[in-house]
């Protein structure tokens, strides 16, 4: 009895002891020997065929610093950006350790920026590696800078310490604006795996002021096949996004009934709905469009809070909301870009013409036409119901 | 090889068996002969057996109503009340006696006599053999001996010194009583019986130790406790031959199910109340003389995690009480680990933010996570035992300097990273939440931090399911120690993760009572209510 139960005992541990020597994966790395990577830009080298990989890394000895001081460290930065040219991306990254002398750690990687030239050449060859390296997320944002990548990297923001966290936080900020939307690289994959809808991607430049230099999301690039082909302007995102049902808020201004000044209206809510229809050969899409908001702002002395001055109001927003999206199509059908995927719903709902219709989208792509009913409605006023001024009666 | 060590341990486990037999079956060691009628000889017995006891007093008398009988007093002078003596039994011998009428004739060679008419100690006990005179002798008792006798009456008129009650030091209390066990089991009984008066109490005495001679008492409830828990105490006592039990943890470890485990599977506790509420589930107590710390038998998992103040507080913060008490164990034991897993495996896990922070903290730390982490852990345990063997007055200092020494000072000279602090001085306070746990978390604490090094999360779930493995075996006196988890249980569960009201828990723990299961220790559909007005009250 004794003699069984010591041997179990033992066995047991034995089995232990080789489970533990089976564990594959046994990478034991130090905190403190880790370059974390929180941005990454793309740009083409001087060299021809050879791309530039500039990595963001937290200085570690000095990340804390500024941060606890507050007063920060004077012109010591809490991040070094460090490039190396390579024949691929995986290539530059292991270069980038003849630098840092340790291995990148990526998967804290916040976003891929990728420059004007790479974007321009597409970005179907240089995508792979982000998706298939296993420390890299695929919620990873992916943008395109307007001039080269390094160059948004290296500005350093003036209420973050971290460039690459700023640029994260920017994009995150469409939501009061819808004027643009963030696409990671999941989204951006499998854009560019559908064959005939266009990927986009946010857009950053560099605007100079007096105080230096700043990042700003200017819109949206336009690809094509991975290719980029043209950009978005804030007013043509937004109309892609009320047909998307994407917007989330953002700023409609009208003139007033009177025209003596404006009102600003804020999205509250925004739903959309498509349907594709083939009349006759002719693709009609019908989009409607319920639209809900609140009136923020006016700059007129007329009480606009009332039903018939609501309801002009209201009309003069659908107009604004249709010339959006008018212009987001119009730009959509110069760059022959399918940015609303009209394409996908097309083969959902008419999955034999399809067959046809994909051979030839390009040349129908043009053609389609767009129904576009929109319903709009204030729903409140916010705090004030009349306009700050003296009231009648004592005049 | 391990077959061959085996073979070599169970040799020598017999071969001690044999030699402690051989010992104990000498001659000489037996006292187990009758006591004889002649006072001399009896004496002369006495005085050769306890020679070299100083403390010894032999009070010799003659008594009667002519001071024809003879008789003799021994007596422990250390352990007796002598004021009690001489008026309970020297003086109703001696001069009542004389004051009998002559008509009166008693037999004073007859033990009966004597103790039916003169002794007014009510504590007392016929002996008829050497050895249970010994016995008494050295526990304390006077042996009147009395000359054509074959019996001896012990009397227990001794004096014992008692703390008096005090709170308990190891389980203090908000709410509830503060009266804790003291040394003298006879108090703790008394206090037990305080909480039940039931005439279905039972109170089973054992002498264990050879030399020690300890009282060691089993107290349940006839008709509650299951029949066979009582049978297998009793055996597994019986069993036990030893030269002293000085504590209950001497009869813990000689009774306990899994003496191999880490974890206990005998609770103990200085409180009446809480070992009452006990015995009335069903469980029995284990008193031992000398002792404020009485065991209880079963033990599951769960009751670790359960206080007294649980009961006597309102339902709603006790549950929470539950919860947070059960979150601290997990803390205490895989804080550190985890800690080491995520900063050296699984970064990836880490918030960036918080990363950054962490790295930072680290930038200057020579010592690799794991090792950093078996220091603190270990300069802690070092500063607790040194806490607890310290008189209180210095008990203090090393608070202040191991203040300095773990938290400022190290981090400070770049030793250690402030994280670091954070992790071990959380799981530190954790540990203590649960105080029937702390030994088995401190070890579990190391297991964990280990794996956690060796293989990171997967060391971590391994060391885990082995744990949840041998918690799953473990029994105590018959009852599943994850009871009433494994196997689930849904009316046990009523008292687990939280505590339901009072007048919820109708039935005794099924697993305890087990063959009246359906036990009830309150009428069902106790919930108050204010009174209202029935239908069928209304005219």
């Amino acid at each position: 009895m004794e003699k069984k139960m010591n041997f179990s005992i033992m066995k047991f541990f034995l089995c232990f002891f080789l489970l533990l020597t089976l564990s594959g994966c046994i990478s034991a790395r130090e905190i403190n020997d880790l370059e974390i990577v929180i941005g990454m830009g793309v740009d083409k080298d001087e060299n021809p065929g050879k791309i530039l990989l500039t990595a963001q890394l937290v200085k570690e000895d000095t990340a804390g610093g500024a941060s606890g001081d507050g007063s920060g460290g004077g012109d010591s930065k809490a991040y070094w950006n460090v490039s190396s040219s390579g024949k691929s991306i995986f290539d530059a990254v292991r270069q980038i350790t003849h630098k840092t002398g340790n291995r990148l750690f990526i998967s804290h990687n916040q976003a891929v920026i990728f420059g004007n030239d790479i974007a321009a050449e597409g970005l179907q060859e240089y995508i792979d590696y982000f998706l298939r390296a296993h420390e890299m997320r695929p919620t990873a944002l992916i943008l395109v800078a307007e001039e080269k990548a390094s160059d948004i990297l290296n500005i350093k923001p003036e209420a973050e310490e971290f460039p690459a966290f700023n640029i994260a936080k920017l994009v995150n900020s469409y939501v009061f604006t819808s004027h643009f939307y963030k696409v990671n690289m999941k989204d951006f994959a499998s854009c560019l795996m559908g064959a005939t809808t266009a990927q986009l991607a946010p857009l950053v430049s560099i605007i100079q002021d007096e105080d230096g230099k700043d990042i700003y999301v200017s819109g949206m690039a336009v690809f094509k096949n991975g290719k980029m082909v043209g950009k978005l302007h804030h007013d043509e995102v937004r109309g892609l996004l009320w047909v998307l049902g994407k917007v989330k808020s953002g700023v409609i201004i009208v003139s007033s009934p009177d025209e003596q000044g404006k009102a600003v209206l804020e999205i509250v809510k925004a739903k959309s709905k498509v349907t594709p229809e083939i009349e006759d050969g002719n693709i009609v899409m019908h989009i409607k469009i319920k639209e809900e908001s609140s009136l923020s702002e006016q700059t007129t002395t007329e009480n606009l809070a009332d039903n018939k001055a609501f309801e002009k109001i209201q009309e003069a927003s659908a107009e604004v909301i249709r010339q959006e999206i008018m212009a987001a199509f119009d730009i959509s059908k110069e760059f022959n870009a399918d940015i609303f995927g009209f394409s996908e719903m097309l083969h959902k709902k008419y999955s034999k013409e399809w067959k046809t219709i994909k051979d030839n989208w390009d040349v129908i792509y043009p053609t389609i036409e767009l129904d576009i009913d929109i319903e709009t409605k204030i729903i409140k006023t916010d705090l004030l119901k009349k306009p700050v001024m003296p009231s009648e009666e004592e005049n | 090889m391990f077959g061959y060590i085996l073979k070599k341990i169970r040799y020598f486990s017999l071969k001690n068996k044999n030699e402690y037999m051989l010992q104990n079956t000498k001659p000489g060691k037996n006292n187990s002969e009758p006591i004889s009628p002649y006072l001399e000889k009896n004496l002369e017995v006495i005085k050769g057996i306890l020679r070299d006891c100083s403390d010894l007093t032999i009070h010799e008398f003659n008594f009667g109503r002519d001071r024809r009988f003879k008789g003799a007093l021994i007596f422990i002078n250390s352990m007796v009340d002598k004021e009690g003596i001489h008026k309970n039994i020297l003086q109703p011998l001696m001069y009542d006696a004389l004051l009998l009428q002559d008509n009166v004739d008693m037999d004073f060679t007859k033990i009966d006599t004597i103790r039916k008419n003169f002794i007014s100690i009510t504590d007392n006990l016929k002996v008829t053999l050497l050895s249970d005179l010994l016995d008494n002798l050295l526990a304390g008792a006077s042996i009147l001996l009395i000359n054509g006798s074959k019996e001896a009456l012990a009397i227990k008129s001794g004096k014992r010194e008692s703390r008096s009650i005090e709170e308990p030091g190891t389980e203090a209390v908000v709410r509830g009583p503060r009266e804790g066990f003291v040394e003298n089991v006879k108090v703790n009984i008394a206090l037990i019986r305080r909480k039940i008066k039931d005439t279905d109490l039972c109170v089973e005495k054992f002498v264990i130790g050879e030399k020690s001679k300890t009282d060691v008492y089993i107290v349940y409830i006839k008709n509650v406790a299951n029949p066979k828990l009582v049978e297998e105490i009793r055996r597994r006592l019986k069993r036990i031959k030893t030269d002293a039990i000085l504590e209950s943890g001497y009869i813990e470890q000689f009774i306990e199910d899994s003496p191999y485990s880490i974890f206990p599977t005998i609770s103990n506790s200085e409180k009446p109340d809480k070992v009452a509420a006990k015995i009335l589930e069903g469980r029995a107590a284990i008193l031992v003389d000398g002792t404020p710390f009485v065991l209880v038998v079963p033990m599951v998992f769960v009751e670790s995690f359960q206080s007294v103040e649980d009961y006597y507080a309102r339902p709603y913060l006790a549950s929470i009480m539950r919860v947070i008490r059960f979150l601290s164990y997990i803390i205490s034991t895989l804080g550190p680990a985890i800690y080491v897993a995520l900063t050296v495996f699984h970064q990836e896990l880490i918030p960036t933010q918080l990363l950054i922070s962490i790295a930072e903290g680290r930038e200057r730390v020579p010592f690799p996570a794991i090792l950093e982490a078996f220091l603190m852990i270990f300069t802690f345990d070092i500063l607790r035992e040194a806490g607890v063997r310290l008189p209180k007055a210095v008990g203090q200092t090393v608070g202040i300097v191991g203040a300095l020494v773990l938290g400022q000072a190290s981090v400070e000279a770049g030793l250690i990273s402030p994280i670091m602090v954070i992790v071990v001085s959380t799981t530190a306070i954790a540990s203590f939440a649960v105080p029937a746990q702390t030994d088995s978390g401190t070890i579990l604490r190391y297991i964990y931090l280990a794996l956690a090094g060796i293989a990171g999360g997967f060391g971590i779930i391994m060391g885990l399911l082995a744990t949840l493995l041998h918690l799953a075996s473990l029994r105590s006196f018959g009852i599943p120690y994850l009871w009433p988890i494994v196997p689930l249980d849904f009316t046990g569960l009523k008292d687990v993760f939280i505590r339901m009201p009072l007048w919820t828990m109708s039935k005794r723990p099924k697993a305890i009572v087990w063959e009246n299961y359906d036990s009830y220790n309150q009428s069902p559909g106790l919930m108050p209510s204010p009174y209202k007005k029935d239908k069928s009250d209304s005219k």
